[in-house]
C-alpha cells in the first residue's frame, strides 16, 4: 500500500507539472474583502488552471461564497485583479466575461417556465436559440430524466433544481466554473452523477473550483485542495474526517 | 349659462355633511373623529390658500408667475414620487430622476397639447395652464413613484434571480426586464381603467366642474378626451422614463447588481 504522503507528493508533482504545462485560465491576484468591518478576503491569490478541479473548504462564514461571486464578477474585490487568459477581466465587458464562467450557486433559482425555458436561458439572452434536441442531451449529462424537460421548473427538488442550473450554464459551453456545494442536496449516486461530470469537463480542458464539505466528493476530485482561513487560502487536502 | 355662485355663509352649511361623517364615527367607534375634524380644516385652509394664489397669479398673468406655479408643481411632484421608496438608492439620488421624470413626460404632453389642440388665446393663459398643469403633472408623480416603488421591491426581492441571469451573460437591461415591465404595467393599469370606466362609474372631475360652471357638456367633454388621453401619455412617458432611471440605479458601470437596504428597517 503506498503511504498517503507519497500519494500527496505525487499529486503535488503531477499538478505542479500540469502547471507548467499550460497557462492558468482564471486567476485571482492580492484579492482582499471587507465586510461589515471584517476582512473576508485577505490577499488571495488563486489559480484555477484548465483540466483541473480545485476544491475550496473552510468553515461557514469565512468568505467561500464572497470569492465565488467575486470570480463569478456578481462581486468586486476592494482590491487586486481577476484575470481570464490572462487578460485583466476588469477590462472586459462584464456580461460577456460572464458567459464564460458558469457560477452554479447552492440553491439555485429557476427561472418561470419549463426544464427546457430554463436551460435555454443563456443562448437566448445571447440571441441563440438551443434546439431541443440539444437542451434534452445537456439536462441528460447533468443526470436528470429527459421526460422533465417539459415540467415547471419551479416545481423541482432541491436536487433537481442544482442539477437544471448544471444543464443551464453547459448551454453556454463555459471555461472556467464555480460550483458552491454542489451535492450537498443530493444523495450518494446523484453526487457521483455530478462528481463524473465536473471530472469530464475537466478533461475536456475546463477550469473548475468546487466549495465542497463533502468528504465523498472531495476524495473523487483530485485536484488541489484549499482552505479558506481568516482570509488566506491554505493549500493542502484535509486529512479523512476533517472535511465533512 | 353662468355659474351659480356659493356664498360663505351657504359654504358653512355644508359642513353639517362633515358633522354626519363624524357622528357617524363616534356611533360606532371608528375613532376616524380627530383625523375628520382635521381633514376638514385642513382641507378648507389648503384650498382657500391656492384660491388665493391662483387669484394672484391670474390677476397679475405673467409668463414668470404662470411657470414659476407649474415648476412648483414639477418640483414637489419629484419630491413626493421619490420619498418612502424601500430599496431604493435613497430620496436625495431619487428625488434628482423622478423630478426629470415630471418635467420631461410633463413637457412632451403638455406642450404639443396647448400648441396644437387647446391653443389659448395667450400661450401663458393662467386658467387653462394651472389646472391642466395640475393634473397632468401629477398623474406623471404617480406613475413615477409606483416604478420607482415596483422596480427596487421586486428587484430586491428576487435579487437571487437578476443575479443568476447575470451570471448567465445577461445584460443589466435582460436581467431586469421582468421586474420593469410588471412595473410600468402597474403604473399604467389606473389611468386605463380611468379611461376604460369614465362616464360610467363616474363623472371625471374636471368635466363636472366645467358643466358645472355653466360650459356646455359637449365642450366640456372635448376637454376631458383631450385630459385623459394626456393622463394616459404622461404616465406612460413618465413611467418609461422612472423604469430606464430606475433600472441604471440598480446597476454599477461593472454591470453588477447593486443593494439597498430598506431605510426604515434598522
Amino acid at each position: 500500500m503506498v503511504p498517503r504522503f507519497a500519494l500527496a507528493f505525487s499529486h503535488q508533482v503531477s499538478y505542479q507539472a500540469l502547471r507548467r504545462r499550460m497557462p492558468a485560465l482564471l486567476e485571482a491576484r492580492r484579492l482582499r474583502k471587507t465586510y461589515g468591518g471584517r476582512v473576508l478576503l485577505d490577499g488571495v491569490d488563486l489559480r484555477l488552471a484548465g483540466e483541473t478541479v480545485t476544491t475550496l473548504g473552510g468553515p461557514s462564514g469565512t468568505g467561500k461564497t464572497t470569492l465565488l461571486r467575486i470570480l463569478g464578477l456578481l462581486s468586486d474585490p476592494d482590491e487586486g485583479q481577476l484575470l481570464l487568459d490572462g487578460v485583466n477581466l476588469h477590462s472586459v465587458i462584464p456580461h460577456a466575461a460572464r458567459r464564460r464562467i458558469a457560477l452554479v450557486a447552492q440553491a439555485p433559482v429557476m427561472f418561470p417556465g419549463t426544464v427546457l425555458d430554463n436551460v435555454r436561458t443563456g443562448p437566448r439572452l445571447a440571441g441563440e436559440e438551443l434546439p431541443e434536441a440539444t437542451a434534452r442531451a445537456l439536462v441528460v449529462r447533468a443526470g436528470l430524466p429527459p421526460e422533465l424537460l417539459r415540467q415547471d421548473a419551479q416545481s423541482l427538488s432541491g436536487g433537481e433544481k442544482l442539477r437544471v442550473a448544471v444543464a443551464r450554464s453547459l448551454a453556454l459551453r463555459p471555461e472556467a466554473w464555480l460550483l458552491d456545494e454542489p451535492t450537498a442536496a443530493l444523495d450518494a449516486e446523484r453526487a457521483d452523477l455530478i462528481v463524473r461530470l465536473l471530472r469530464e469537463l475537466a478533461a475536456e480542458g475546463a477550469a473548475i473550483l468546487v466549495v465542497t464539505h463533502d468528504a465523498r466528493a472531495l476524495e473523487q476530485l483530485e485536484g488541489p485542495h484549499f482552505q479558506l482561513s481568516s482570509g488566506r487560502l491554505v493549500e493542502g487536502r484535509p486529512l479523512s474526517g476533517d472535511a465533512s | 349659462m353662468s355659474y351659480v355662485s356659493v356664498s360663505l355663509p351657504q359654504l358653512l352649511l355644508s359642513l353639517g355633511l362633515m358633522a354626519m361623517a363624524i357622528a357617524i364615527s363616534s356611533h360606532n367607534r371608528l375613532g376616524l373623529e380627530r383625523d375628520l375634524a382635521i381633514g376638514t380644516v385642513r382641507a378648507a385652509v389648503q384650498l382657500f390658500a391656492v384660491g388665493l394664489l391662483l387669484t394672484f397669479v391670474f390677476q397679475n398673468e405673467h409668463p414668470t408667475t404662470v411657470f414659476g406655479v407649474t415648476a412648483v408643481m414639477v418640483v414637489v411632484g419629484g419630491w413626493t414620487a421619490a420619498r418612502r421608496i424601500a430599496h431604493g438608492p435613497g430620496t436625495a439620488v431619487l428625488f434628482r430622476h423622478a423630478t426629470l421624470a415630471v418635467l420631461v413626460a410633463g413637457v412632451v404632453v403638455l406642450v404639443p397639447v396647448f400648441a396644437f389642440v387647446i391653443r389659448p388665446p395667450r400661450w401663458y393663459e393662467a386658467r387653462l395652464v394651472i389646472p391642466i398643469s395640475g393634473m397632468i403633472l401629477s398623474n406623471a408623480m404617480n406613475g413615477v413613484a409606483l416604478v420607482f416603488e415596483r422596480v427596487f421591491a421586486s428587484i430586491n426581492e428576487d435579487a437571487a434571480g437578476v443575479e443568476q441571469l447575470l451570471s448567465l451573460g445577461a445584460t443589466p437591461k435582460q436581467a431586469v426586464e421582468r421586474h420593469v415591465r410588471a412595473a410600468m404595467n402597474a403604473a399604467l393599469r389606473p389611468t386605463i381603467n380611468a379611461l376604460l370606466t369614465v362616464g360610467l362609474v363616474a363623472l371625471p372631475g374636471m368635466m363636472t366642474g366645467q358643466i358645472v360652471s355653466g360650459t356646455a357638456p359637449d365642450q366640456a367633454v372635448r376637454y376631458q378626451l383631450v385630459i385623459m388621453y394626456q393622463l394616459v401619455a404622461v404616465a406612460a412617458v413618465a413611467g418609461a422614463l422612472a423604469a430606464r432611471f430606475a433600472r441604471a440605479l440598480s446597476f454599477d458601470e461593472r454591470e453588477q447588481l447593486r443593494t439597498f437596504p430598506d431605510p426604515r428597517v434598522r
